[in-house]
């Protein structure tokens, strides 16, 4: 072997992180060659807030060879098709934004442009009605794609999946340890450097134990142990932009068939969720402690639980931002320890997915070229920017002025960015999206939109169509996606057939 | 909301000019907005791109023409990818082919797989496993299978085609569908004196053609963007050096192969372009080393078949213009920016230019947000052109003249500097804002000059010895029988896209 090779590598931390990173680089990985060790502590205990999560995961699952129905059992999932949120251009407002477009191109020109010209001409169908997820989710249907037929407006269906974040874990780590993976339960109480190189090379465990490696993937939470307590990596602040600094989680009993969407309320001093499970409703208060108290949050969180509370309150503390160096010598962060969003738009397991492909595409050896780790910090950084920005424009695009949290908001600094493409929209209804950009048009059409910018004008092209003729053909889109949303079977149907889980006889405490 | 653009007056027809007037006739509202374009026969075009590459196709879906009588109608042929002879040294030569070499395995790209096996001791080329390659170097054609699941869909193809009758080709699309031609030369430019926009143009003749948005086609000059408008030019010379060029077209003494070759010469290199009725050629050279009559030697020294016309000879400045849109004035073609042919990358700019148009096109309040993101795309898109040309250039191990001596050493931009070292060092290659050349390009090139990765992706040892060797054999396999399958270039040509006879084409004149 290449006596460059890693054979040593050992991931900190078994939340979901630490276990998707093991999962997927021992399926990649040749294990007989290459060792692959977790180190976890049962008495740390996870975070595990992100239980929703949005499309790419499905690629994540494929690629590891997960069959889909046998993972929903497991982790208890249901479907998710959208995120509803309620109260957030204004009070008493509520619109969902889906996954998936709203409808198809009509001659080459995006469907919105075309409904946009004919809104003043006394064209009354709402936007949302040409998105199928946004029907489906309203009627509480669910299927996927369908596969043989490309034309069928059923082929654009778009989901993902709302799970147990603790059983997505155990799950991984069922994958993980089938391949090679060995765990190693203890708590990790100080790093060793290398002299020479000042990379990390043991970790010393609280039992006396050591674990030598030569490449690690701090997966340890907000603390990072090893890219920030050993090697300082750094923090960037972004609470100038994104002020929320607390949540509390707390599970209640699910109230009726889950919803194939998670809810987001926008709340005095900042919002709520609610992801309904197969056997249980995950909710959380997520909020800013400078306009709230902690018992102020906890009493609006439980005032508003549509079931009785399952568990005790789990109170987090967190600072929205990122690592400055992400990989640092031979050290990669993911999940929490990379940095961490609120989970308005469920993207801290997506985080971690796309993370794990960069570093499986720059894969090191043991020279760790300065190059590869410069791509892969830009590159994070970038994703990190732009999903940053999609989440400040939905505290700043908004009416509500009622408490001091949404003055506050409305005083925020917008990223360059962000102003330009809210410009662009509120003009024409363009919106351009920017390379690798995980969130598409039709994501910010819905915020945009569902928040109140509305697009003074739109393309000049579509004027080139007889209106009378377009409105037809609009009609005709909105129709199909309502007959398809009709024709889908309901969400408890089709987990009921394909993917239920058992009804956990499980403490709380093993997630 | 503001008024709508009414009328738009195209200065400059040619190969920018009439693919804009075709675009814009063909997407904006009829009865609404006048499309004037004034071209000049006394002037006359550059006729730059006769080869293209694979994107050019969505611009012809975008204007709804039919590829067979495209083809026809300018004497094109197919084209599979560019074969560089003699630029990683002497001798040597490589195709940077469209479409990718062999499959990902797992996720992760092939080329990490070939290396590995290329360290086991296994010789088989990158060629063996691209389709592209493995047809252009049989003389085979034939167009890709929808289906993605047969490897014929991996196919990639562009055109080479008559720039002029191109653009004959495309002034009756554009003058069907209510463009008006003017003829005539502009002498003045008339700007608001409030605004500094422009407002009309005046001809020789005295007319004078008011408008609300101007597209500056005039080439080289910029007669609007940059003698009226001043937006500024960003000298490249020192990058690419390459100021001249000199054209010749020659009898063809062979069926027209379905590839371009670029041969790098002593300083600078020259183009072979097979048409249906001809064969285009062309001597890119810097000036510094090589005057007119030498350059010009070279090249007729180097033709496979008798010249057709008399030499050419062009000057130019590689670079871009500071601003493309400048107030309510957008310069396309060689008025944006001239990077030369040695990509085909001419026409890919103009299309992209007239797509980002077409994206932002504005009213006539002329919002600054919608420029300025028109400016910044364009202006990104012709730097990553420009570095992986200037790739070409150091990429080598040539010092047999002052020319590749001086190339050898340049001082590299940081952009193209990290792709290289990126790609070296283990064959990694990322791709940034929606960037126009892909790992295929970019892997090609190094390969094929001698700067090939030095290591692979560590992820590539996941694979079993013997289940490496098997899906690289399969791989070969099947790329060898498709291509064997495939017909000849020439007969395909003939069965569905045959140019009339020259003297036809040349009577439409």
């Amino acid at each position: 072997m290449n006596p460059n090779t890693i054979t040593e590598i050992v991931i900190v931390g078994g939340g979901t992180a630490g276990w998707m990173s093991a999962a997927a680089l021992a399926h990649l990985l040749d294990a007989r060659r290459i060792s692959i060790t977790v180190v976890e502590s049962e008495v740390i205990g996870t975070v595990g807030v992100g239980e929703a999560t949005i499309p790419p995961i499905i690629l994540f699952n494929e690629m590891l060879g997960i069959n889909e129905n046998e993972f929903v059992a497991r982790t208890m999932a249901t479907f998710k098709l959208g995120i509803e949120f309620v109260n957030w251009g204004g009070l008493g407002e509520a619109y969902i934004h889906p996954f998936g477009d709203f409808g198809t191109d009509l001659e080459t020109l995006p469907l919105h442009q075309h409904w946009l010209r004919a809104k003043p001409a006394g064209y009354g169908r709402d936007l949302f009605d040409f998105s199928l997820m946004v029907q489906a989710a309203k009627r509480g249907k669910f299927m996927p794609a369908v596969k043989n037929n490309p034309k069928s407006v059923l082929a654009g269906i778009h989901y993902a999946y709302q799970f147990d974040a603790g059983r997505y874990a155990a799950f991984l780590r069922e994958y993980a340890e089938a391949r090679g993976v060995k765990r190693i339960e203890g708590r990790v109480t100080d790093v060793a450097l290398n002299g020479r190189t000042g990379q990390v090379d043991t970790l010393h465990l609280e039992d006396g134990r050591s674990v030598p490696g030569e490449f690690f993937v701090d997966c340890s939470g907000f603390k990072g142990l090893l890219i920030d307590g050993a090697l300082g990596a750094g923090y960037e602040d972004w609470r100038s932009y994104l002020p929320v600094d607390r949540a509390i989680a707390l599970p209640c009993e699910s109230n009726g068939p889950p919803i194939p969407y998670t809810r987001a309320t926008a709340h005095e001093a900042g919002w709520q969720w609610r992801i309904p499970l197969q056997h249980r409703t995950g909710n959380g208060h997520v909020y800013c402690s400078e306009f709230t108290s902690d018992d102020a949050a906890l009493d609006r969180l439980q005032s508003t639980l549509d079931g009785a509370a399952l568990a005790d309150p789990k109170q987090l503390y967190f600072t929205t931002g990122h690592r400055r160096e992400f990989w640092k010598k031979n050290v990669v962060s993911l999940g929490l320890a990379a940095g961490f969003m609120e989970p308005l738009e469920s993207t801290s397991i997506h985080l971690v997915q796309t993370g794990l492909a960069r570093l499986i595409a720059l894969f090191p050896d043991k020279r760790f070229n300065p190059v590869d780790i410069e791509t892969y910090n830009t590159r994070t950084l970038n994703e990190y920017e732009r999903i940053r920005d999609f989440l400040v424009l939905h505290y700043t695009a908004t009416q509500r002025d009622d408490t001091e949290f949404w003055r506050h908001c409305q005083s925020l600094p917008q990223p360059d960015s962000l102003q330009q493409k809210i410009e662009h929209f509120s003009t024409s209804g363009r919106i351009f999206r920017e390379a690798n950009e995980l969130f598409t048009e039709s994501s910010w059409l819905a915020v945009m939109y569902g928040q109140n910018i509305s697009p003074q004008g739109w393309s000049p092209l579509v004027e080139r169509f007889d209106q009378a003729h377009m409105i037809e053909r609009l009609e005709q889109v909105a129709n199909v996606v309502s007959r398809a949303a009709d024709a889908m079977p309901s969400h408890t149907d089709y987990i009921n057939r394909n993917c239920a889980g058992q009804v956990p006889q499980l403490s709380e405490s093993e997630a | 909301m503001a008024e709508r653009i009414k009328k738009v007056v195209v200065v400059g027809g040619g190969t920018a000019g009439w693919m804009t007037a075709a675009a814009l006739s063909r997407y904006l509202p009829a009865g609404q907005t006048e499309i004037v374009l004034i071209e000049s026969e006394e002037i006359g075009t550059i006729g730059v791109g006769e080869a293209t590459i694979p994107q050019i196709a969505t611009f012809n879906k975008m204007l709804g023409i039919d590829e067979n009588e495209f083809v026809s109608c300018t004497s094109g042929t197919f084209k599979l990818g560019i074969e560089f002879r003699d630029w990683g040294r002497f001798g040597e030569r490589y195709l940077h082919p469209f479409g990718d070499y062999g499959f990902d395995l797992d996720g992760t790209e092939f080329h990490h797989f070939w290396a590995r096996q290329q360290a086991m001791g296994e010789t088989h080329s990158l060629d063996a496993y691209s389709l592209n390659a493995s047809a252009a170097y049989s003389g085979k054609f034939m167009r890709p299978d929808g289906d993605p699941r047969s490897v014929l869909s991996r196919l990639g193809y562009a055109f080479h085609f008559d720039a002029t009758l191109y653009a004959r080709y495309l002034r009756k699309f554009a003058e069907a569908r209510g463009v008006k031609r003017v003829e005539g030369k502009v002498v003045d430019v008339q700007q608001s004196t409030e605004t500094g926009f422009i407002e009309r143009v005046k001809l020789q003749d005295g007319r004078a053609f008011d408008g609300q948005l101007f597209i500056d086609c005039t080439g080289f000059l910029g007669v609007l963007i940059e003698q009226t408008l001043q937006a500024g030019y960003q000298d490249w010379r020192q990058w690419l050096p390459m100021d001249r060029a000199v054209a010749i077209p020659c009898e063809s003494v062979e069926p027209p192969r379905p590839y371009t070759i670029a041969t790098a010469r002593e300083a600078g290199w020259t183009w072979r372009i097979p048409l249906q009725h001809r064969v285009g050629n062309g001597h890119v050279y810097c000036s510094d080393y090589i005057d007119a009559n030498a350059a010009e030697e070279r090249l007729l020294g180097a033709l496979d078949g008798a010249p057709l016309a008399e030499p050419r000879h062009l000057r130019f400045v590689t670079g871009r213009r500071e601003s493309l849109w400048v107030k309510n004035c957008v310069a396309i073609g060689l008025s944006a920016g001239f990077l030369e042919p040695l990509e085909s990358t001419s026409i890919h700019m103009i299309q992209s230019g007239i797509a980002k148009l077409l994206a932002l096109f504005p009213d006539t309040s002329f919002n600054r947000v919608e420029r300025d993101e028109y400016n910044r795309l364009l202006s990104v898109s012709f730097r990553h052109i420009r570095d992986f040309i200037i790739l070409h250039y150091v990429a080598t191990e040539r010092d047999d003249t002052p020319f590749w001596r001086r190339m050898r050493n340049l001082d590299l931009p940081d952009t193209l500097a990290h792709k290289m070292a990126l790609m070296e060092a283990g064959g990694r290659f990322f791709r940034y804002d929606d960037e126009l050349f892909s790992v295929t390009s970019w892997l090609a090139v190094m390969q094929g000059q001698g700067r090939g990765p030095t290591a692979y992706n560590p992820i590539a040892d996941g694979l079993s010895p013997s289940n490496l060797t098997q899906s690289l054999a399969n791989m070969r396999t099947l790329i060898a029988k498709t291509s064997a399958a495939m017909p000849r270039h020439e007969d395909f040509i003939d069965r569905y896209c045959k140019a009339a006879p020259v003297t036809q084409l040349e009577s439409v004149r």
